[in-house]
């Protein structure tokens, strides 16, 4: 789901912990105790402890009640890496959120003060290419005895998408016969700075020019002698690899070598092409059509 | 960070230990106690060192440390006492090992066994309180243990309130939790510390000084007139045999259940009596107890003796009959009460003489020698010279000075050379009255012996010789208190302020005196009897009536609680927003309401036009809202200030006069 969620009582579940059990032991101890000796003050205490034992469910059920969770963004990743989903807790009440843990794969603990919200990013390890669902987060807390456990499953619609596994080797960018006469050249002439353009969204963040943006100048972009001429198109017929994956991993792989360097590129896939351009859109739309072939 | 590493934790739950344990001290052998004080020292100094904390072959060696000195101490593992020592010693060895939150938790529950084992010793008002606040450190413990934030003033207030919130529950389940008797195999047997007390014999030549004991023995709560003081002699033992020197009870009393029942009449008295823990199985009645509990049971001496456990505190209905005839003697009775360990000296025979014991009547014997002891030199003193040799002769023409057990031991040895049969009688006399609680508290210093003489067509009559000597010692039970504030009375008589605070002292003794006495009768002798007829009396009858009522009223409870719980979370927006709303809501009284969606600044300017003489304080709180609400370096002084502000802050319209 989307929406945020606000724990209640259909949402949160309760049960002892291990140390609850024992304390249910200790209790039974204490009332076989005061039994044998028939002595009524060892029974108020074990009645005493029976019934912190009871109250704390209320302690329990009120240390989660309350929280609004929400989803927040998720980034795409390469395959292998852990996708990351970010929660948002808001903890609209003036009482102090203790040692909230908060679990995908691992727990993640924070304490939220009164009034206040939080963001925690959760991971999940991917493998396989193509949208990552993550499932449940389960949100809990022990507090205050650690006598139960309080604890909400929530599925929120956690997706991140996946791209193939960039392949290790570097093989040079293909041979494509649609490519100009001056293909050598344009190679060489990626390395010539010839100016500096105006900013705009897509271009690579290693072509701005940081220096004059810190002397307070204004966002630009260097431009390089190649960036006009030189045309690569990645294929997939022409990738190498065995299979599927394979390939897809090897253009995977020249997407973002083309990308870091800022060479234009066009990109085919069995129904789909992309004429040659650069920037940090077209990879992103490059990858996003591997991840999803 | 490892949790159980945390120092403030660590401090925190060690210093609870420490006060868990320090009870202890009376009960359990002092290695014992110095070995566990030992280990905590040891584990404290671990908090700054952690390189000094033994390892685990150090650990070994010391577990069998441990054991050794329980084993030298005790030869069994079973019992008060033995377990007490056991737990104790665990709790010390598991404090050098703490490697988990795991381990906090084992230790926090061997606290709650040690805290508890403190019960089985004692069992008063401020030691419940004592053990109370020490759980709450224990619990405060766990709170820090699970926020992870070892922030004491706030887990100590978590922790009192979860106590505060579940003791109406623990109260009710102790009201209707069913009791039930353990069984007897159950019970062990325990070797406690003699008690200071009444014994079966009795040796005045051989006691040169009676201690003055405080400790309380009894209890007694009449339902209707108390009786006069000269009455109040509570029986025990009585002492028929003598060898001179020491007097003790006959020992085969069978032929005494033949005895006929004595004949009663006249007023009664009724009364419930709540014994402490005794050693000896006997109930200290008025005479003539007539009518009494069914566990127990009437000797040929008339005294009660209790078939329950005397280790514990129990209650007992009692009705006396102050008149009373015992009739007839038997004739081993009459052996037995005339016995004599010789020849009596020349002079005992001369002094009976003298008083005419020989000829005349028994009642005119004894008037003349109750005489004797009045107007000779005889003196009342509870530090009497010790009479070794011939005791009774020694203190009737030497010494002269005693207390009850010598005038009570001569009264009777004197009756008998005179072939009265006359007997020692023990137990209490008088006690002191609370005016608070309207019930006798009777001490071991009230312990008293008095003489019995049986007269024909009268019985067994009691006399009492010490009366004639220190007749206030009757009149007005001279107790502790009196003694030991004799003299601060004697001195502190021309200041009326001393004596004013004495009386204050005094009352708030009684009234502590009282709290104590009902603690004692519904909190710990709250047993199977006083629950069926204390839950009888409100309709409940049954076990199952009994859970009824139990879950019934912890639901209530609890549905209470949760309410109060879910009741604060309805309130959740911030303080600031509230006074902010306070404010508005201020305005609307005066028809400026805040549209919606309307800016706080725009509303501002709105409400200045309509109110320019308020503009700075609007100005004020509206530049103080945005700083709290919408910045980020707001501080709480600036809360403060807004909310005075806000609280301040009033319309003044002014009243247009056309």
């Amino acid at each position: 789901m989307d929406k945020p969620v606000k724990l209640n009582q259909r949402r949160i579940f309760i049960l002892p912990t291990h140390r609850g059990f024992n304390f249910a032991i200790l209790i039974a101890l204490l009332l076989l105790m005061a039994f044998v000796y028939n002595n009524n003050l060892v029974y108020l205490l074990a009645f005493l402890l029976a019934s912190i034992f009871f109250i704390t469910i209320l302690h329990s059920y009120k240390s989660l009640a309350g929280l609004v969770l929400q989803k927040g963004q998720s980034n795409a990743v390469f395959a292998g890496e852990a996708a990351g989903f970010d929660i948002h807790i808001n903890n609209p009440v003036d009482e102090e959120r203790y040692y909230l843990q908060i679990k995908l794969e691992e727990a993640e603990s924070l304490t939220l003060k009164p009034q206040s919200k939080a963001c925690v990013t959760l991971y999940s390890p991917t493998r396989k290419r193509g949208w990552h669902t993550a499932c449940t987060v389960t949100i809990s807390s022990t507090y205050p005895l650690g006598l139960f456990r309080a604890w909400t499953p929530i599925r929120f619609n956690l997706k991140a998408l996946v791209y193939p596994k960039p392949s290790p080797r570097e093989l040079p960018f293909p041979e494509t016969p649609s490519s100009l006469a001056r293909q050598g050249f344009s190679r060489k002439g990626a390395d010539d700075f010839y100016g500096l353009k105006e900013y705009q969204p897509g271009d690579s963040i290693k072509h701005v020019h940081w220096k004059a943006f810190a002397k307070g100048q204004g966002l630009f972009s260097k431009q390089y002698g190649g960036d006009s001429s030189a045309e690569i198109w990645l294929d997939y017929d022409n990738a190498p690899g065995h299979n599927t994956e394979e390939r897809l991993s090897q253009l995977c792989r020249w997407v973002i070598d083309a990308g870091r360097a800022g060479i234009p590129y066009g990109f085919s896939l069995p129904g789909l092409k992309l004429s040659p351009d650069h920037g940090l859109l077209h990879t992103r739309r490059c990858l996003e059509a591997l991840a999803l072939f | 960070m490892n949790i159980a590493q945390n120092k403030n934790i660590l401090i925190f739950l060690l210093s609870s230990i420490g006060l868990i344990a320090l009870p202890h001290i009376t009960h359990i052998p002092i290695a014992v106690f110095a070995f566990f004080y030992l280990l905590l020292s040891w584990r404290f100094i671990g908090i700054w060192k952690p390189n000094w904390l033994p390892d685990k072959l150090t650990i070994f060696f010391l577990t069998v440390c441990g054991l050794a000195l329980l084993y030298s101490q005790y030869q069994g593992i079973l019992g008060r006492d033995a377990g007490t020592r056991l737990f104790i010693t665990a709790l010390a060895l598991k404090l050098l090992e703490i490697k988990s939150e795991r381990d906090l938790y084992l230790i926090t529950y061997l606290a709650f066994i040690v805290a508890a084992s403190q019960f089985l010793y004692e069992q008063s008002l401020l030691m419940a309180a004592y053990i109370l606040i020490v759980c709450c450190v224990l619990l405060a413990t766990l709170v820090c243990i699970n926020s992870k934030k070892p922030q004491t003033g706030a887990a100590l207030k978590t922790a009192s309130l979860i106590i505060v919130q579940a003791l109406p529950v623990a109260a009710v389940i102790f009201v209707l939790f069913p009791r039930v008797e353990a069984p007897k195999w159950m019970l062990f047997n325990e070797h406690h510390q003699a008690k200071m007390g009444l014994s079966d014999s009795m040796e005045p030549g051989s006691i040169s000084n009676l201690g003055m004991l405080g400790e309380l023995v009894f209890r007694v709560k009449f339902t209707g007139a108390l009786p006069p003081p000269e009455q109040r002699y509570w029986r025990g033992p009585v002492l028929s045999r003598t060898d001179g020197k020491r007097w003790t009870q006959v020992q085969d009393m069978r032929f005494g259940l033949l005895l006929d029942n004595p004949v009663i009449k006249g007023p009664a008295y009724q009364y419930t009596l709540l014994m402490e823990p005794q050693d000896k199985n006997w109930v200290f009645a008025l005479d003539m107890p007539a009518e009494f509990s069914l566990s127990l049971s009437r000797n040929a001496n008339y005294q009660l003796i209790t078939s329950e456990n005397p280790d514990k505190r129990a209650e007992y209905k009692i009705t006396s009959y102050p008149n009373y005839n015992t009739g007839y003697i038997t004739r081993t009775e009459f052996k037995d009460t005339t016995q004599l360990p010789g020849e009596p000296s020349v002079k005992i025979k001369q002094l009976v003489k003298r008083l005419q014991g020989f000829d005349r009547t028994p009642e005119h014997f004894i008037n003349r020698l109750l005489n004797h002891f009045r107007i000779e030199n005889f003196h009342y003193t509870l530090t009497p010279p010790l009479m070794e040799e011939n005791p009774i002769d020694t203190f009737l023409f030497e010494t002269r000075y005693g207390f009850c057990s010598h005038y009570a031991a001569a009264f009777v040895y004197l009756m008998r050379v005179a072939h009265i049969p006359a007997r020692v009688v023990t137990g209490y006399q008088g006690g002191e009255l609370n005016k608070a609680g309207n019930f006798l508290e009777v001490r071991q210093a009230d312990a008293h012996a008095w003489a019995e003489v049986w007269i024909e067509n009268k019985g067994w009559v009691r006399f009492d010789p010490t009366a004639s000597v220190a007749p206030e010692r009757i009149e007005q039970a001279i107790n502790i208190e009196e003694l030991v504030s004799g003299g601060l009375i004697s001195y502190a008589s021309t200041s009326a302020a001393a004596q004013k605070a004495f009386n204050l002292l005094k009352q708030a003794r009684q009234l502590w005196s009282n709290v104590d006495y009902n603690w004692q009768r519904w909190v710990i002798n709250y047993d199977n009897k006083n629950q069926s007829g204390f839950l009888s009396s409100l309709g409940i009858t049954d076990t199952i009536a009994m859970v009824y009522w139990m879950v019934g009223i912890i639901g209530l409870i609890t549905a209470l609680l949760s309410w109060l719980l879910l009741h604060q979370e309805q309130k959740n927006t911030s303080p600031v927003l509230r006074a902010y709303n306070r404010f508005c809501k201020k305005l609307v009284k005066h028809g400026l309401s805040r549209g919606k969606g309307e800016g706080v600044k725009d509303f501002a300017e709105r409400v200045k036009i309509k109110l320019p003489e308020q503009a700075e304080n609007i100005d004020q709180i509206t530049a103080l809202f945005i700083k709290l609400h919408y910045g980020k370096n707001a501080t709480r002084n600036d809360l403060k200030q807004f909310d005075k502000l806000v609280a301040r802050f009033k319309v003044y319209i002014r009243v247009k006069v056309c």
